[in-house]
Order: C-alpha cells, then structure tokens, then sequence
C-alpha cells in the first residue's frame, strides 16, 4: 500500500507539474517579432472578426461582412461584438491565450497597447502589396493606424471627432440664444454663464466638463499644450490641469455645470445622456453622435432640436482632435489573405460603405464619404451634417495626439476619479492634480 | 452509555480463482481510475491555476507579454497603494455592516413566514423571489434607475414633502448604502435555511417555557435562538465569505468604476480593474492570495468561536 501511495504521489506532482508548465506556456504571451505577410495568397477558409457597438452598428457591420462573404463563396466567417469598454477587455484576454480574432476592430487611443506587446500584424507589406488598397485615403487620415514605431497596424475605416452638441430650443428661451458658429473658450464661459441664468430649474447649461478627458485635449490643444510627450508620459504641466478642472469647478460652483452627483449617475452612451433627455443644454459628444442624441431628445416630452458645434479654438488654433478607428490583423492569425481582403472590402467597397452609413465616424475613403454626402445620398440630414462638419474640421488641419501604451487602462479613469475628488470637495484641487500626475505618469510610457 | 460490539461477518471462500496481480492492488487502480475525472478537475481546474496565480503574483505579468519574476514588489506596492486600502475599507464596511443586517433581516422574516397565516406558501414564494434574481445585472441596472436623482425613491419621498435629496448611487455618502440595500433584498437563501430551523425546534420546549411563564420575546431569545445557532453559524459564515466577495452589484451601478470617487471600490472590483483593464495581472493575483488568506484566517476564527457560541441539541 505504501508503494501505492508513493506512485500515486509521484504521478500527482508529474501531473501538476505538467499542468504548471503547461498553464505557463498557454499564458506567456508573445514576446517574439511580431510576424509580417504580404497578405497575399487564396482568399477562402474561415476568419473570426471582432468590432466594438451597439445594436444598430453590429446589424451593419454583419450586412458589411454579408456582402464580403457573398462576394467570396469560399469563406465562412465567425463574428463577435461588445459595448466598448467590454471589448478591450476581452481583448485582453483573447490575447493573453494567443487566441484573438483574425480581424479586431482598432481605434488609436488603444493601439499601442497592443503594438507594445506585438500581438498585432504590421500592414504595411499587406499595402505595398496592394493586397489591401489604401489609395482612397488622405495619407495624414491613414497615419491614425500607425503604432508609436511608426508602422501601420490598422487601417481606419472611420474618424470620429468630439463636438460641443447645444439644445437650441433650450438655448433660445434664454439671452444666449443660439450659439455662434465658432468661438473661443472666454466666448464659450461667457455663452454658458449667460444661458443659465434663463434656463428653468433642474436644467444646465453645461455637463460636468472636468471629468471628460475629451474636453480636456481640446482645450489643452486649442492652447498649443501637448497631451503626451515624445516619451510617452503627460506633456502637460500640472498648473495646466489646474487651470482647466479649476474653470469647470467655478462653474459648478455657479450652479452652471451639472452637479458632481448627477453626472456620476449619467447612463452611458449618447442616446441616454443628460443632453439626449432634455437635462443639459450643451453636451460633449462624439460628432457622429448628433443623430442618435437628436432622436431620443425627440421622443422626450420637452423635444427641442440639437445643433452640432465644434470645440472652442485658442491662441493655437483649432481645438477638435480626431479619433481614428479600424480594422487590424492578429499576430496569431493563420489566415492572413483572408483577413486582409475582408479589412480591403470593408474600407473600399462603395456599396458596403454606403450601407454601413458612417456609423463609425466619417468614412475615410473619399469616394464613401463623397456618396454619403453627395446630393442623391439617401442619409438623414442630420447625419449628413455631422459629416459637412468633419470636412469642415479636417481642412483646418487638427493636430494629431498620440496616444502611449498605458493610456487606456489608466487616464480615463484617473482622471474622471481625481476630477471629482476635488468636485465633491473630498481632495483640494491641488492634491487631485498631484495624485492624477502620480497614478497616470506611473502607468505611462 | 453501552457500547455494541458488531460481529464480523463471515465470508464465503470465494469459489472465482483470483487472477495474478488482481485482487487489492487491481481495486486500487480501478479506484484511482474512477477518481481521475474528480482529480483531473480538480488539478486543472483548481489547484493548477491557484498555484499559477500564485507563482503570478511574484511577477509583472500585463498578460499579452510573458511574466517577468519581480519578487515581493507586488505585495509592497499594495501596502503603499493608496486605493487598495480604500478597496479594504470600503471592503470591511461592507462586510461589517450587511452580514449582521442580512441575518436579522432573514431571521425576522422567516418567523414572519413560521406563522400561521393565510396564503402563506405564496408570501413564501414571494419573499424568495427576489433570491432568484439575486443581486444580478438586470436588478442592479434597475438600482441604478430606482436610486437615481429622479428615481422612484426620491419620487416616493417627494410625496411626503422630502424633496432635494440628490442621486443615491452618484452620491459617495450614499452609494455603499445603495449596495447594501441592492444586496440586503435577495435574502431569500439565508431566511430559507432560518424558516427550516424555525420548523425544527421542538414544541414541547417552547410549551414548557410558556407554562414557566416565559414571554415572547424570552422565549424567542433564550429557546428558539440557541436552537438555530448551528443555523446561524452557517449562514455567518457563508455570508461573510460572499461579502468578501461581492463584485456583481458594485460593478454595474458604478459602471465598473467603483465610483463615484472609490466609494464603492469593493476589493474584487479593484482587483479585475487591476487585471483587466490596467493589465497588472501579478499585482491583481497578489491581491486574490491575499484574499484567500485572509478569508481563510476568519474562517478559522469563525470556527474557534464557535464553541463559545454555537449550541448543538445533542449536547450535553
């Protein structure tokens, strides 16, 4: 009996130590060079393609894949969707066990991330090749896809840009009226200041914009501070940041911007903010989000119409900054032609682009972007003018921030969190300023 | 006492000629054969990754890269990391608070439930129902309508002229409580294993108590409560681990934020935001070794108490 026990003792620590090694090995994630294709080769087989949204984008994007699929009869698709948060964070899990999808939806803020630890494919070979044709996009908007090493990881499809979204019908019941077509950020205050005044109880003029790291890049790149530094930590002072929660936090205190405890409380999402339903007179949204917010705010019992406004310029002019989003390869895809006709079909296709309607920001291909706003396009006028926006920004050149790895784990949060420390009176300003620079400094680069 | 000796029963030479090798050695491997699916889950499942993530949390481990060995530097850092011991405090009132409320509020309903009153298997029914949902996504995200600044709370309470109350859940004073509440109402589990101890503690007992001109409440206090101690060792116990564990309700009704501003930072909800979202996985693995320490060690504590506090009947 005791020999018994020995050899099962024996194959019990074999056991978990193949288990241990085995587990390990799983887990270690890529480490080497991350892989490089041309991208050429038979277009078939099976890809698995992952992207980020709501109901109404993952219907297109499925109608999208439907086409590609139709187009080649020789390929099968498996696809995935989450909200946005969500979608990261499977990612990450996804690539911790080598097992992410052949085709992942990218945006800039994130893609160092994964640029850093190589689980991305480098698309330039697949470009040169002209496996993927890139020819229809502005070079400076194709740049978007590129991780901080200059090499090209996705190729955006879509620009999203933040604009200053005003209830018009809120604002002309008061002496501000409706808001002019550009401004400045005293213009801005002032405008704001004023329209408070006339707005009913339990109505604000502005959202709590402190804690919206969005408001925050326009202000700092209207006056010519740099978001992140070439090394990829915080290029801004924090007497900068000061100033800036400092204004927001006068503002709440005038009762002007919403209360920190409602806007802790604001449902996510354009369409179910406090813009959408009627409680903030001006709200900070993605620009492509003017339709959706517009619909909601329709259904409401007040109503009342959205216009679309674009950040306040400063001394270094234009204050918008644009968000490119698109599709990338894995490293560990194994079907790499496949993957780069299907990112080819989903940036270049006309019928494709016009079905999915710029859901995902201005299409970056001109001839998608040209058929949506030409005079026979079939879009909604409001969407149509989200898109006369995006020209309109794009031809006073925005800067360009770029986005370090470390960004998307730690700076939103850090930066709403340490915001309303000192707007629900819990840290001074001071400290929230200090604690922000500690925890996103140490997390950056 | 008296001590009954069973005698052996005599077996029948069996008449089957043993093979060579089988026999004891031969039932031992078909019994260690029938145990390998047990012990394979147990191994892979369990004790595997536990070691793993032990082994993780000596390393810098952001997932996509393999684990670099660091030592203890994730344990010093916790101590020097400022949310974390707000994740602990948040954590122990937490515990603190809802444990002892979740078994007074169990144990007033099932002697609510031990009564005798009409339709009574359907306000069973009804009291339990909300266990079935349990602290779930769908009935946080409804919290988070119900505790809102124009929620059905503050609207309820407007009817009785209280009116600028504010958020519940935006509020830091207030969001813990929210979740307590959230938590507090899928009580069912805890007052079913109440209501059956309830049903078990012996008439005569509490008729002999009555005859000696004990009250209510004396006799509730000292029959009925030192009848369902075992009971409410258990449910102490279980509830106190769970606490520790919370993370469903705090997740959805601060939007995975813990927020606002770390008030309902529950330790396993900074422990996935380690992980998940800012990829410190041997920082977020320290944190689960130390939770499993220190779950262990009150439970050890819970265990030694327990014989100053904990009745059995068939004690003497």
């Amino acid at each position: 009996m005791n020999r018994f026990s020995r050899r099962t003792t024996v194959l019990g620590v074999g056991v978990l130590t193949g288990v241990l090694l085995t587990t390990s090995g799983c887990l270690n994630g890529g480490g080497g060079a991350a892989q490089v294709s041309d991208g050429q080769g038979e277009v078939g087989g099976n890809i698995q393609i992952a992207w980020w949204g709501g109901e109404s984008r993952n219907a297109k994007t499925n109608a999208v894949v439907e086409m590609f699929t139709e187009a080649n009869p020789g390929v099968t698709t498996e696809t995935q969707s989450a909200d946005y948060a969500q979608y990261f964070n499977r990612l990450n899990v996804q690539a911790a066990s080598q097992s992410l999808p052949c085709v992942v939806q990218m945006q800039d803020r994130q893609v160092n991330d994964y640029t850093k630890r190589q689980t991305l494919m480098p698309l330039d070979e697949m470009v040169a090749s002209g496996a993927i044709d890139t020819s229809q996009i502005p070079p400076a908007v194709l740049d978007g896809g590129r991780g901080s090493d200059g090499k090209l990881y996705f190729i955006p499809y879509g620009i999203a840009w933040d604009a200053l979204v005003v209830n018009t019908t809120l604002a002309e019941e008061t002496d501000a009226g409706a808001p002019p077509e550009e401004w400045d950020w005293p213009t801005f205050v002032e405008y704001l200041r004023t329209a408070q005044k006339g707005l009913p109880e339990g109505k604000y003029a502005a959202p709590a914009g402190g804690q919206l790291q969005n408001t925050f890049y326009a202000w700092a790149v209207a006056h010519g501070i740099e978001v992140f530094n070439a090394e990829g930590k915080l290029g801004f002072t924090e007497a900068q940041l000061k100033e800036f929660w400092t204004m927001w936090l006068e503002l709440q205190e005038e009762g002007v911007s919403l209360p920190p405890d409602m806007a802790a409380e604001e449902p996510p999402g354009a369409d179910q903010g406090y813009l959408a339903t009627g409680t903030t007179m001006v709200g900070a949204l993605p620009g492509n989000a003017l339709y959706v917010a517009s619909q909601t705010l329709e259904g409401t019992d007040s109503g009342g119409e959205l216009v679309s406004r674009r950040y306040p310029d400063g001394p270094a002019g234009i204050g918008n900054i644009l968000v490119a989003s698109g599709f990338g390869i894995a490293a560990n895809c194994d079907n790499v032609p496949t993957s780069a006709a299907f990112i080819d079909f989903f940036t270049n296709d006309l019928e494709a682009g016009v079905g999915f309607a710029a859901d995902n920001g201005a299409p970056t291909n001109t001839a998608v972007l040209e058929a949506l706003t030409g005079s026979d396009s079939e879009l909604p006028e409001l969407k149509r003018a989200e898109l006369e926006q995006y020209e309109a920004i794009v031809a006073d050149n925005p800067p360009k921030v770029n986005y370090p790895p470390g960004f998307n784990a730690v700076f939103q949060q850090s930066f709403q969190r340490n915001y309303n420390e000192a707007a629900f009176g819990r840290q001074s300003v001071d400290d929230a300023v200090a604690t922000f620079f500690a925890e996103t400094n140490a997390s950056l680069g | 006492m008296t001590i009954t000796t069973v005698p052996e029963p005599v077996l029948a030479p069996s008449t089957t000629p043993r093979r060579r090798g089988g026999g004891r050695r031969g039932q031992g491997w078909a019994a260690f054969f029938f145990l390998i699916p047990w012990g394979a889950g147990i191994v892979l499942l369990t004790v595997g990754p536990m070691l793993y993530s032990l082994y993780l949390s000596f390393t810098s481990y952001d997932l996509l890269s393999a684990p670099e060995w660091v030592g203890l530097a994730n344990y010093e850092l916790m101590l020097a990391d400022p949310r974390f011991w707000k994740s602990v405090r948040v954590t122990l009132v937490y515990v603190v608070v809802f444990v002892p409320l979740l078994q007074v509020v169990s144990m007033l309903v099932a002697l609510l439930l031990n009564s005798r009153l009409r339709f009574l298997t359907g306000y069973r029914a009804l009291f339990y129902l909300p266990s079935l949902m349990g602290a779930s996504v769908a009935v946080a995200a409804l919290w988070r309508q119900v505790f809102g600044a124009e929620g059905l709370v503050n609207a309820v309470l407007g009817v009785f002229g209280v009116e600028g109350v504010g958020s519940w859940v935006g509020d830091p004073n207030r969001a813990l409580g929210t979740i307590i509440g959230l938590n507090l109402w899928a009580f069912g589990s805890t007052m079913i294993i109440y209501l059956a101890g309830l049903r078990q503690v012996p008439r005569e007992l509490l008729e002999a108590a009555e005859v000696d001109g004990a009250s209510r409440l004396r006799r509730f206090f000292s029959v009925t409560l030192p009848l369902m101690t075992p009971l409410a060792f258990f449910n102490v116990l279980m509830g106190t681990i769970n606490a520790f564990q919370s993370f469903t309700g705090a997740y959805v009704v601060s939007g995975g934020t813990g927020g606002p501003v770390d008030s309902t930072l529950f330790y396993t909800l900074y422990l996935y935001e380690r992980g998940f979202t800012q990829l410190q996985m041997g920082y977020a693995s320290a944190m689960a070794w130390i939770l499993l320490v220190v779950l262990a060690v009150v439970t050890g504590l819970f265990f030694r108490s327990s014989r100053y506090w904990v009745h059995y009947g068939d004690e003497s």
